[in-house]
């Protein structure tokens, strides 16, 4: 079954150049060597990337199970690191800096905590074929996992990077809800998360707060906060149906977008191409998406099934908060479109993610 | 299996709940928003908060903020732009040329203003204003500009303020500084930039196609930077800086107790102002200047110490028992050290360690320098804090240095001669202080052994933050090693034959130890470092001038400055 292999491929290629493509336009006006070569070291990460792709995917799947937990103490090593040093040095920071790459550990970690909740659910008895989770209590089906993953989360969070840290949380609700645990359980922990929530306003950092409050209303701070929110609507908007064409974008390549090359590819991206070209790329995303459902769907071993069901999650979230962010129907909280926005962690993590699907469906046939 | 269908359907029910939100961004809002896009109908205006004001310790303004006006202009119509250049070179009486080069160099976008001219009078501000009418594209925009009442009043310790440079920018990106933010360069300003930086404020507004305001999007209130208040005080300062009077070196006046900096003077000096009107013809006469006048002298650059580091050497000699007050010497002019003759400034005869100190006499430091030690002298001057940074607030501080047989061997990978120890017992060779760790060593002789950290900011926004400045950290020496040092250094001044003896003739009676130290080529350094009144001191004083002959000098201008203060009343 290379079916697959093929058609993610084809799929990831597709959004990869339309991604450097926006890049492109993005930055080739700004002033600055850095800005000239920013599209060459995203294409230079697309190759190594695409490396990776085919390497993970000639690895078993079945192996990430044994790996499990050396993968969960290294993302959380790496997530200590960022802090220690983070904190040293005063002020944000969520990359840690491996020569030439700035390498952000919040990214690898939600992986990781794909697998490793996608392992911790679907262990078995020795002498039973069924899933355990079906008989988890309380404890081991809830605050055993949850416990699991708020470390990691809380670090991510503390970086600041809000985004990520929203994102594993939702990988994990949605994840404890496909396994067997019972409904009663995700109800009372999604009222005892809620609870609190009030109080956690506190406990934002004061942009984060900006930026929920701009969400809210974008013109209480036209030149900060809103500011993004505002110019990246006009950028869409601006678009119309057919799109400025490329390299005619006025919104972002002026300076008037910030993020125009990462966060906010997507509105570069629709001040360009317009309606059509937007549709083209939700479809794409759509399709690839699709791809790692049916792959999950076909897939009988529990680990498989439910880590297909976590990347093809992930993606899916991380699409949907993007775009929303850029059309300006969620507050702007930081998460990079996977495979379009500039950057060689997200666009490795994604690659790595892809790997571990199409090799999920080649396993599959071996059974 | 229900629960992953209801998943995948939740999913696709998001993505084409955002596929909506496309088809209403584009296609329904389309029009309004490709108008506002194309047209550049949104207008943005920023509007300056003031930066900080700096205060002396009495609430006097030794730097503050004064409205200036901006000429700016939209610049989405090209007619308008003409009429606006020419009619605006007519008010300001500059050439045409000069402001259309402006407006090249400025231009960002063409919905964002763009200054032409910046710090124009009131009266040209309001008759360019009286074109709007016909001209709306013209903005007048009052902008604070720093304003120093004192002029150079202090300018080393206050800093400037200028355009952020890359360096700056990179490191402060993350605290939310951007491109062409006014920051502060050196001193306060660079230190306590964080407390005294304004917060940007602006409205963003609709224009129809002439350029008039349809409708206002949004509002920003501009926030004014903190108010720093220094320990500094006007007056004195004032005094130091005259009776420097623009000669290389500098005056550091300390309270010997809290480590309080009464003042600090430093010359020459520069102009802050010239670098917030932003006057370049004074800036590159400022920079090509040989005297380096942006050099803060009391703690930027170290230099020999002289005889004034005796007063280091007495304290280990007397410390370790090497000496006691009763040792003499028989000072001949000269002593040799193995085969090398070193000299005396004069021929003194039989000396005690209150006799030499009083008469700086060397032959008595060289011996009493042998006895102790190389290490121990090393030692000590750590002690009193040389050959390290102070943890003074203002950023720049040298170290300064201070060598050792150790140091040698390690990194020059040569022995070290008793000739060596010789001369670092009368401060030569390759000692280095800066003026503000002397007088941070005399203090500790005034206050009875106390190393003060020194500090210079008071309160910041109203709070007074001296609690947490007040650190000092108690020095052990042994019973009376400070009393006898500060006997010697009384006989300095008041004794007939004392190198001080011409500060003798005021009201206050002052201890203090002169140097001279030899800077070839040209004149010598001259030191006076010193504390007042000899009883309960509430001053710790040092005057050094760069070149500027022997200790004599520095004792002169120290005479004026406290005869200056004691008329005053200050003291």
């Amino acid at each position: 079954m290379r079916n697959s292999f093929f058609i993610i491929l084809i799929i990831a290629l597709l959004i990869c150049s339309l991604g450097v493509l926006s890049i492109y336009s993005s930055t080739y006006q700004k002033e600055g060597k850095i800005w000239q070569t920013i599209f060459q070291r995203q294409i230079l990460w697309i190759i190594l990337g695409l490396v990776l792709f085919s390497i993970i995917s000639n690895i078993s799947y079945r192996r990430f199970w044994d790996w499990t937990y050396f993968l969960y103490g290294a993302a959380f090593f790496f997530l200590l690191l960022v802090f220690i040093l983070g904190t040293t040095r005063l002020g944000a920071q969520r990359w840690l800096r491996i020569g030439w790459f700035n390498f952000q550990p919040s990214e690898l970690s939600k992986i990781v905590m794909v697998i490793f909740l996608a392992r911790y659910f679907s262990r078995k008895a020795v002498d039973d074929i069924e899933l355990l989770s079906g008989k988890f209590g309380m404890i081991r089906g809830l605050l055993l996992p949850f416990f699991f993953t708020a470390l990691p989360v809380a670090l991510i969070i503390e970086q600041p990077d809000l985004g990520s840290g929203i994102i594993i949380l939702i990988l994990f609700i949605t994840l404890l809800y496909l396994t067997n645990v019972r409904l009663k359980y995700i109800f009372i922990f999604l009222l005892v998360m809620s609870l609190p929530l009030p109080f956690m306003w506190s406990l934002l950092r004061d942009y984060q707060k900006d930026r929920l409050l701009v969400f809210l209303n974008p013109n209480i701070d036209p030149l900060g906060a809103g500011y993004t929110v505002i110019q990246s609507k006009i950028a869409i908007g601006s678009g119309w149906l057919w799109g400025k064409g490329w390299l005619s974008g006025t919104q972002s390549q002026l300076h008037f977008l910030p993020e125009s090359h990462t966060d906010f590819i997507f509105a570069t991206f629709s001040e360009e191409w317009g309606f059509l070209g937007g549709v083209t790329l939700l479809f794409l995303y759509y399709l690839l998406i699709r791809q790692g459902f049916l792959i999950a769907q076909r897939t009988q071993d529990s680990f498989g099934k439910l880590l297909a069901y976590g990347i093809s999650l992930m993606l899916a979230i991380e699409v949907s908060i993007n775009v929303a962010m850029n059309l300006g129907l969620a507050p702007v909280v930081g998460i990079p479109l996977p495979l379009m926005s500039y950057g060689g962690s997200s666009i490795f993590v994604t690659f790595i993610a892809l790997g571990i699907l199409v090799n999920i469906d080649k396993t599959r046939a071996v059974f | 299996m229900i629960r992953p269908r209801i998943v995948i359907w939740a999913i696709t029910v998001m993505l084409f709940f955002l596929l909506l939100g496309l088809l209403n961004l584009e296609v329904i809002h389309g029009k309004r928003y490709q108008e506002l896009g194309d047209k550049n109908c949104i207008r943005l205006v920023s509007q300056n908060g003031s930066r900080g004001r700096i205060l002396d310790r009495e609430g006097r303004v030794i730097a503050d903020s004064q409205l200036s006006y901006d000429l700016m202009i939209l610049p989405q119509d090209p007619g308008q732009q003409e009429k606006i250049i020419l009619s605006a070179a007519q008010i300001l009486k500059v050439s045409v040329r000069e402001l259309q080069k402006a407006l090249k160099k400025e231009y960002i976008s063409s919905s964002v203003p763009v200054t032409i001219a910046r710090n124009i009078s009131v009266k040209e501000a309001i008759a360019l204003t009286e074109l709007k009418v016909d001209l709306p594209a013209i903005i007048v925009q009052p902008d604070p500009l720093r304003h120093y009442p004192g002029g150079r009043l202090a300018a080393h310790v206050l800093g400037y303020v200028s355009e952020i440079d890359r360096w700056r920018l990179t490191r402060l990106e993350d605290y939310g500084y951007k491109t062409k933010d006014i920051v502060g360069f050196g001193g306060v300003e660079e230190r306590y930039d964080y407390y005294l930086r304004q917060e940007e404020g602006g409205v963003s507004f609709e224009v129809d196609h002439r350029g008039k305001i349809i409708r206002t999007l949004g509002f920003k209130p501009p926030v004014n930077g903190k108010d720093i208040q220094l320990t500094l005080s006007i007056k004195i300062q004032k005094i130091a800086e005259d009776y420097l009077a623009g000669r290389k070196g500098s005056v550091v006046i300390m309270d010997p107790y809290t480590g309080e900096i009464l003042a600090m003077a430093s010359s020459a000096a520069f102009d802050p102002a010239a670098f917030a009107e932003k006057n370049s013809d004074a800036l590159v006469k400022l920079f090509n200047d040989p005297n380096s006048l942006l050099i803060n002298r009391a703690i930027s650059s170290a230099y020999p110490a002289g005889s004034i580091f005796k007063v280091i050497v007495a304290a280990a000699a007397l410390d370790n028992k090497k000496i006691n007050p009763n040792t003499t010497f028989l000072c001949q002019g000269s002593t040799f050290v193995g085969r090398g003759e070193f000299k005396c400034w004069s021929t003194h005869g039989l000396q005690n360690l209150q006799a030499a100190l009083t008469h700086s006499c060397n032959v008595f430091f060289y011996k009493t320098g042998l006895l102790a030690g190389a290490q121990s002298l090393h030692d000590y001057a750590l002690k009193f804090g040389l050959s390290k940074t102070t943890s003074f607030e203002l950023p720049y501080e040298n170290p300064g240095f201070i060598p050792s047989p150790l140091w040698r061997k390690i990194n020059k990978f040569k022995n070290w001669f008793d000739g060596d120890t010789a001369n670092l017992s009368i401060g030569q060779g390759e000692v280095l202080v800066t003026p503000l760790q002397i007088t941070r060593m005399i203090a500790v002789i005034a206050n009875g052994g106390y190393l003060v950290t020194p500090y210079i900011v008071k309160a910041i926004d109203g709070r007074d933050i001296s609690v947490y400045q007040q650190r000092s950290e108690k020095l052990n020496f042994k019973q009376g090693t400070l009393d006898y040092i500060r006997e010697g250094l009384r006989g300095v001044v008041n004794d007939p034959t004392g190198t001080g003896n011409v500060l003798s003739g005021l009201t206050v009676i002052i201890a203090g130890k002169t140097g001279t130290a030899q800077a070839p080529p040209g004149q010598p350094h001259a030191w006076f470092c010193g504390f007042l009144p000899y009883k309960n001191p509430k001053f710790a004083i040092c005057v050094f001038l760069e070149h500027g002959g022997p200790g004599y000098v520095a004792c002169v201008t120290a005479k004026q400055i406290i005869q200056e203060m004691i008329n005053q009343g200050l003291i």
